[in-house]
């Protein structure tokens, strides 16, 4: 049956035509204008001097810039693996749950993803007060005093990372939740009846068919958190917030408070390269261990 | 190998019974079939001798030991499920060798039960392959072979053929009559198809409605069978079920004038039957055959021709229809007014409660 494939390579192009010219209209032309402005001096708005590859000199050299790749690959390390670990374990938890239970377990665990990063802030500054936090009551007895925690540099990037855990939660107990109930029951019967104990059934079972939805929270995580700024910014105004600087605050502050979009096109070019390498390696990686 | 027994045992889900009082027991080394409609509490019997359903009341035993309260792992038991349960990510040998894993059994010796099983099974050449990889045939016998490494005492399939195409479930019906000749352990198996059942067991339950409607071989069922929804569930094409005008009585059998009016001689004892109430007479379709000088009088509505033998749906003159039968080779046509004989020895009554009365 062969039908004129002229026509065909027609129809298919009309049905992707609006979704290509939308992504190429909003995704790759800023994009390639990004990478444009990155060999340019232009300013937040308006045309620059093409100036070659200075700006990517400057950003080498620069140690606010390096101290930002720091201080994003420490967060990403303190949030992936820990946060998915976590969100796997709950998941766990509440799959054994059942009916209206689940649902409001559930419901209290994804709450938080729902709340805009502005109440997840005012939240977590109360909590974390110096004076009345109710964390400082915890903090209090463990190290013998309270910590002004967005002040003390060394407490900054964990406190950000139990936080950003807290809020974006949700999402990734929601992908295990739906991976697990694709896990067909007779599996877990087979393997009681198979004298596996609940550790085995989870290392053999569990484990090894949940592997793409891990991978794929991983994924989402990595990306995610490559790409920091609310809790960072907002917790660290009025402090020393080069110190805590991270990637697309460091962008943020080029553009907009410093006026030098070409710098920051620079900086931007820099995080993409970096966004892509990381999640397709570890996309890769982790694929190719799954299915070994 | 062990003996299977059940005593009383019941089953609820809330306030719905899915299984009411069942007691019986499984020889050892016997073959058995649970038959019976979906939702009629066959497959929830055996995964309660599994032990993956609880049961409320009641108890089990398997060997000497009782198990009802036992994890399923350790009541000896190995279970081939419907959808097979094969571990997609294992490989065919890894599929098998888990249980044995599980139990620390040494390395050598879970090679040699493995590569035996293989063996037994004709797996050899697919040990390495994944269940994706595998053809449903294929699969169902991993599936097996997964139970026999374990060496269990018991084993229990849930209707593990019905996933396969026509042909291949007869071929691999066979090979379960084969296993089960070759490894003389306790089968349970629960199956929908009545030719399964037949074929297959020493025994067959045959189960309506949470209750065990009967319990016997697969020619008592079929010859005596206790109950109308045992006579109509077991045999194909259905048994006839007529209206019975009287009952009388002839040297001490009974006698049933039919709804038209004919007269059949049966040898039912008239003692085993309630005074009064109505009756309905069942017979099957091979004892009512085509005779020129049959006394039941009738039109043929439909021929069918399976080819050993011929099949005729005829309308009786009370216009109820019965199902005769007629060698392969029939100048029988639609249309035809025909005569029947009815074989009266093998004709069976059923009272108001559907309890069935037959020849002595």
């Amino acid at each position: 049956m062969r039908r004129n494939r002229v026509t065909e390579y027609a129809t298919a192009a009309v049905l992707v035509a609006p979704f290509v010219a939308i992504f190429g209209w909003m995704f790759i032309y800023p994009t390639i204008q990004m990478v444009f402005l990155s060999f340019t001096n232009a300013p937040l708005i308006g045309n620059g001097v093409w100036v070659g590859f200075e700006n990517y000199i400057r950003m080498f050299q620069d140690r606010i810039f390096w101290n930002a790749v720091w201080n994003t690959s420490y967060f990403v390390l303190l949030t992936v693996v820990p946060g998915t670990a976590i969100a796997l374990a709950i998941a766990l938890m509440v799959t054994r749950l059942k009916g209206r239970t689940q649902s409001l377990i559930l419901a209290a665990f994804f709450l938080p993803y729902v709340l805009p990063i502005t109440v997840v802030y005012l939240i977590w500054d109360w909590l974390t007060n110096f004076q009345f936090g109710l964390i400082q009551y915890v903090i209090e007895p463990i190290m013998g005093k309270r910590i002004n925690i967005w002040r003390t540099i060394p407490w900054f990037m964990p406190s950000a990372a139990i936080l950003t855990i807290w809020w974006t939660n949700g999402f990734s107990i929601l992908l295990f939740l739906a991976g697990l109930r694709n896990i067909p029951r007779d599996l877990y019967e087979a393997a009681a009846l198979d004298n596996a104990s609940r550790w085995q059934m989870f290392r053999s079972i569990t484990w090894p068919l949940l592997w793409p939805v891990t991978v794929l929270c991983l994924t989402i995580q990595l990306i995610l958190q490559l790409k920091i700024f609310d809790q960072v910014y907002l917790f660290a105004q009025g402090g020393r917030t080069q110190a805590t600087m991270v990637l697309v605050q460091y962008i943020y502050e080029q553009a907009f408070q410093k006026n030098s979009g070409g710098y920051a096109a620079t900086i931007s070019v820099a995080l993409f390269v970096i966004v892509v390498i990381f999640s397709v390696l570890q996309y890769q990686v982790l694929r190719v261990r799954g299915e070994k | 190998m062990a003996d299977i027994r059940l005593v009383d045992v019941s089953k609820a889900y809330g306030n719905v019974r899915v299984i009411d009082n069942v007691t019986m027991t499984i020889g050892s080394g016997e073959f058995w079939v649970f038959l019976g409609p979906s939702g009629c509490g066959k497959s929830t019997l055996l995964r309660m001798i599994a032990g993956l359903e609880d049961i409320n009341d009641g108890e089990i035993h398997i060997g000497d030991r009782r198990v009802d309260q036992l994890p399923p792992a350790e009541r000896g038991v190995a279970m081939v499920f419907q959808n097979y349960a094969l571990y997609p990510h294992m490989t065919v040998r890894q599929n098998m060798a888990f249980g044995l894993q599980n139990i620390r059994t040494p390395k050598d010796e879970i090679e040699r039960r493995v590569d035996s099983a293989a063996k037994i099974l004709e797996l050899g050449h697919l040990i390495d392959r994944r269940p994706s990889q595998l053809s449903g045939g294929q699969r169902q016998r991993v599936a097996i072979g997964r139970a026999i490494v374990r060496d269990p005492k018991a084993f229990l399939f849930d209707e593990p053929l019905s996933n396969l195409d026509a042909g291949l479930r007869v071929r691999t019906r066979i090979e379960f009559a084969q296993l089960h000749q070759r490894m003389k352990t306790t089968m349970v198996f629960v199956t929908h198809d009545q030719t399964e059942a037949m074929t297959l067991a020493d025994k067959i339950v045959v189960m309506n409605n949470r209750k065990i409607e009967q319990i016997g071989s697969p020619m008592e069922i079929y010859t005596r069978p206790a109950s109308r929804f045992v006579a109509a569930f077991v045999g194909s094409p259905s048994m006839n079920f007529l209206p019975v005008k009287a009952v009388a009585d002839k040297a001490g059998k009974a006698l049933v004038t039919l709804g038209d009016g004919s007269v059949v001689e049966t040898a039912i004892p008239t003692a085993n039957l309630p005074k009064g109430g109505t009756f309905t007479f069942g017979i099957r379709p091979e004892f009512v055959r085509i005779e020129a000088n049959g006394a039941i009088k009738g039109k043929a509505d439909v021929v069918e021709r399976l080819g050993d033998r011929t099949l005729a749906y005829v309308r009786l003159g009370d216009g109820s229809t019965v199902i005769a039968s007629d060698t392969g080779i029939s100048s029988l046509d639609t249309g035809h007014e025909i005569a029947l004989g009815v074989d009266g020895a093998s004709a069976h009554l059923f009272d108001d409660n559907n309890v069935a009365y037959s020849a002595a």
